[in-house]
């Protein structure tokens, strides 16, 4: 199984970092590679970023309502982009009610507050398919 | 609910329980009981100095604290519906809440704002935004406080100031607060948060050139609310808290002093914005502290005189760190403990959190319900009616003399190193912050601190038994982007640019730029257009995409 290579990032102008910054942590110190983008990126941004990067994973972090919207967005740029098949998890202040909707709209995986770090690690394992 | 005998651990019974360690949420090791020889004798009264016991004699027997719950979302239209729902409910001030594109000095067009438009707050950008938000609002009989740092601060302090013109109130009637503090733009002092987005110094001294304004203009005014609270939710402890916030204020009054004016002319228009967590005790005692400090501070560094310099300030909010979204309803619990504690605390207004908070800004009926809990603990507990019930108390007492101590030290460890502006420059802040959040982190993962529902009685198969607000809504932002291009095209662009550049001039100059702000919003420059103005004065790109 490869290392495992994954870009955490924030969309827009949500600048709640409490939570991707702990996990991020978390995904270091569990052996991951991350490549911590930080605030105030655009979707194409972080799409290119995944290129450019070869990551598995996109990770991005929602506080403040902005993640459907950019859900929509990172869909069409995927198609765009080529790069459907790649993984893009969310984590965050998100309604229960919009996982499935996210999920419709390709999101892999969207953790909740609360989730436990040996939850979202072994999830990201599982979605590196180790 | 439905758990079978064999799941139940019966030995815990036999075991039964008790706290896993004896010490408080910042670390305080307790002991096992307190005695008069655990405090100093001190015989203080409230209502008189250093004003531990409260900053007014007669405190909730004169008058309650106000009700305060944040109000914003959508366009400026809705937010008013809103602010009157909470009014109509019985709150007693207006908390105003801007989304993140003012925030940071944006207008709704701006190509990199779109899905961020009225999420968290009321989108606004224009003087006539501003009328709709206030409409039917008596500026001079409703306080309010807008919560916005510089440079936004500064345009919607002069929108408030022109539409009271426009009303015919003399600003001299104008009552509120403007939040105006540089250090919490967002969600807390990181430096990947502000640097982005205006160049630090400008952006205080744009803060300060409003605080003269409103010094100088408008005597019942509260210049500065120094944001203690963003700050403690960025999982930093009690005592760093009220450090920081008290090195902060150092800041904004030596500023205030190299201007010109005498501490007591501005001092009692400093106010702070301090959070509740879940330790009972040691918040209370942290604010109990921090209005020692306050006026020790006020008094002998500072050589106040006027008494009402000496009287630290509180608005309070429960903790929005402290919410669970597993079993939702148990947050309407812990936000009443923490309004509870607020009261003992002596508070000057209080917004409860909402017990949806953990999933998204609150619906109606929960913000109703915040009131309600303040409503209750108000009219029907008795404790409004004894000044500081728990002064006296020997752990309450310990627990001030100990908080005083621990903020004390770490309020010189910054002043040391150059002041709290110094610390933050040069990352120190961040590094404290991003200890404070692994290390908090840490203790939820290791059970070394159990949040019930969280990682203690956890419901399994739960499902969430609350209606959740929905605010993101494409036609709303649409609605408004429309709203700003429209009103672009339809004004007289020569007037806008005239003002537009006297307002650059003068940041260049570096004179107070207050008055050339409201003379752009006068000629109907947008609240975009006047930050970005600024930004160009200061040579600044902002770094954002």
């Amino acid at each position: 199984m490869s290392r495992g290579k994954i870009i955490v990032a924030k969309l827009g102008l949500d600048g709640h970092t409490n939570g991707i910054r702990i996990v991020s942590k978390w995904l270091q110190d569990a052996g991951f590679e991350v490549v911590y983008m930080g605030l105030y990126n655009t979707p194409e941004k972080v799409i290119k970023a995944m290129l450019q990067e070869d990551a598995d994973i996109l990770g991005l972090s929602f506080l403040e309502g902005s993640h459907m919207y950019y859900a929509e967005k990172l869909r069409e740029l995927a198609i765009r982009y080529g790069i459907e098949g790649r993984k893009i998890v969310f984590g965050g202040v998100i309604p229960p009610d919009d996982v499935e909707k996210l999920k419709a709209l390709g999101i892999s995986e969207v953790f909740l507050p609360g989730t436990s770090k040996e939850k979202i690690i072994s999830t990201i394992r599982t979605l590196l398919g180790g | 609910m439905s758990e079978k005998p064999e799941n139940i651990d019966f030995d815990a019974y036999i075991r039964g329980e008790r706290p896993k360690n004896f010490k408080t949420a910042s670390g305080i090791e307790l002991k096992e009981f307190y005695t008069q020889d655990d405090v100093t004798d001190r015989r203080e009264i409230p209502g008189t100095y250093p004003f531990t016991r409260g900053i007014h004699r007669d405190m909730y027997r004169g008058r309650f604290w106000t009700r305060r719950q944040q109000t914003g979302y959508g366009t400026p239209e809705e937010s008013n519906k809103r602010m009157k729902a909470v009014l109509s409910a019985g709150q007693t001030g207006l908390n105003i809440d801007v989304d993140v594109v003012v925030k940071l000095g944006l207008d709704p067009d701006h190509p990199l704002v779109e899905g961020d438009i009225g999420l968290v707050g009321t989108s606004i950008s224009t003087l006539e935004d501003m009328e709709k938000l206030f409409d039917g609002i008596p500026l001079d009989r409703v306080s309010t406080t807008l919560i916005v740092s510089p440079p936004a601060s500064c345009v919607l302090m002069a929108m408030y100031v022109l539409l009271a013109r426009k009303r015919g109130i003399p600003e001299n009637g104008l009552i509120g607060t403007v939040m105006n503090d540089s250090f919490n733009q967002l969600v807390g002092p990181t430096r990947e948060a502000e640097f982005p987005l205006f160049p630090l110094e400008g952006n205080i001294k744009i803060g300060i050139d409003v605080m003269e304004y409103c010094i100088k203009n408008i005597p019942r005014w509260t210049i500065l609310n120094v944001n203690a609270y963003n700050m403690r939710e960025t999982c930093l402890r009690a005592p760093e808290e009220a450090a920081f916030a008290m090195c902060i204020a150092k800041e904004y009054i030596r500023k205030l002093l190299d201007r010109g004016f005498h501490i007591d002319e501005f001092a009692s228009k400093i106010a702070f914005f301090t959070d509740i967590g879940m330790d009972f005790l040691e918040e209370i005692a942290k604010i109990r502290a921090m209005r020692r400090i306050w006026a020790k501070m006020l008094k002998e560094e500072f050589k106040a005189e006027k008494e009402r310099s000496m009287w630290f300030k509180t608005a309070i909010q429960t903790s929005g760190l402290a919410l669970t979204a597993q079993q939702p309803l148990n947050n309407i619990v812990r936000a009443t403990i923490q309004t509870l504690a607020a009261v003992l605390a002596g508070a000057q207004s209080i917004h409860t959190t909402s017990y949806d908070e953990a999933y998204a800004l609150p619906t109606e009926e929960a913000q109703k319900l915040s009131i309600r809990i303040q409503q209750i603990i108000a009219y029907e507990t008795n404790i409004t009616k004894v000044v500081d019930p728990l002064g006296g108390s020997y752990v309450i007492e310990w627990l001030t003399d100990k908080f005083e101590e621990e903020i004390r030290k770490l309020m010189i460890e910054i002043e040391e190193q150059g002041g709290f502006i110094e610390c933050f420059k040069r990352g120190w802040i961040d590094e404290r912050i991003a200890r404070g959040r692994h290390e908090y982190a840490r203790r939820i993962e290791e059970k070394e601190e159990f949040i019930v529902g969280l990682n203690i009685f956890e419901d399994k198969e739960e499902k969430l038994p609350i209606s959740i607000s929905k605010v993101y809504s494409t036609e709303m932002q649409k609605e408004r982007i429309d709203y700003v291009k429209n009103y672009k095209k339809n004004r007289d662009t020569s007037s806008v640019k005239m003002a537009l550049d006297r307002l650059y001039t003068e940041a260049k100059e570096g004179s107070n730029i207050f008055v050339s702000v409201v003379n752009a919003i006068e000629n109907r420059a947008t609240l975009g257009e006047i930050c970005e103005t600024l930004r160009k004065a200061y040579d600044f790109e902002l770094k954002i995409g």
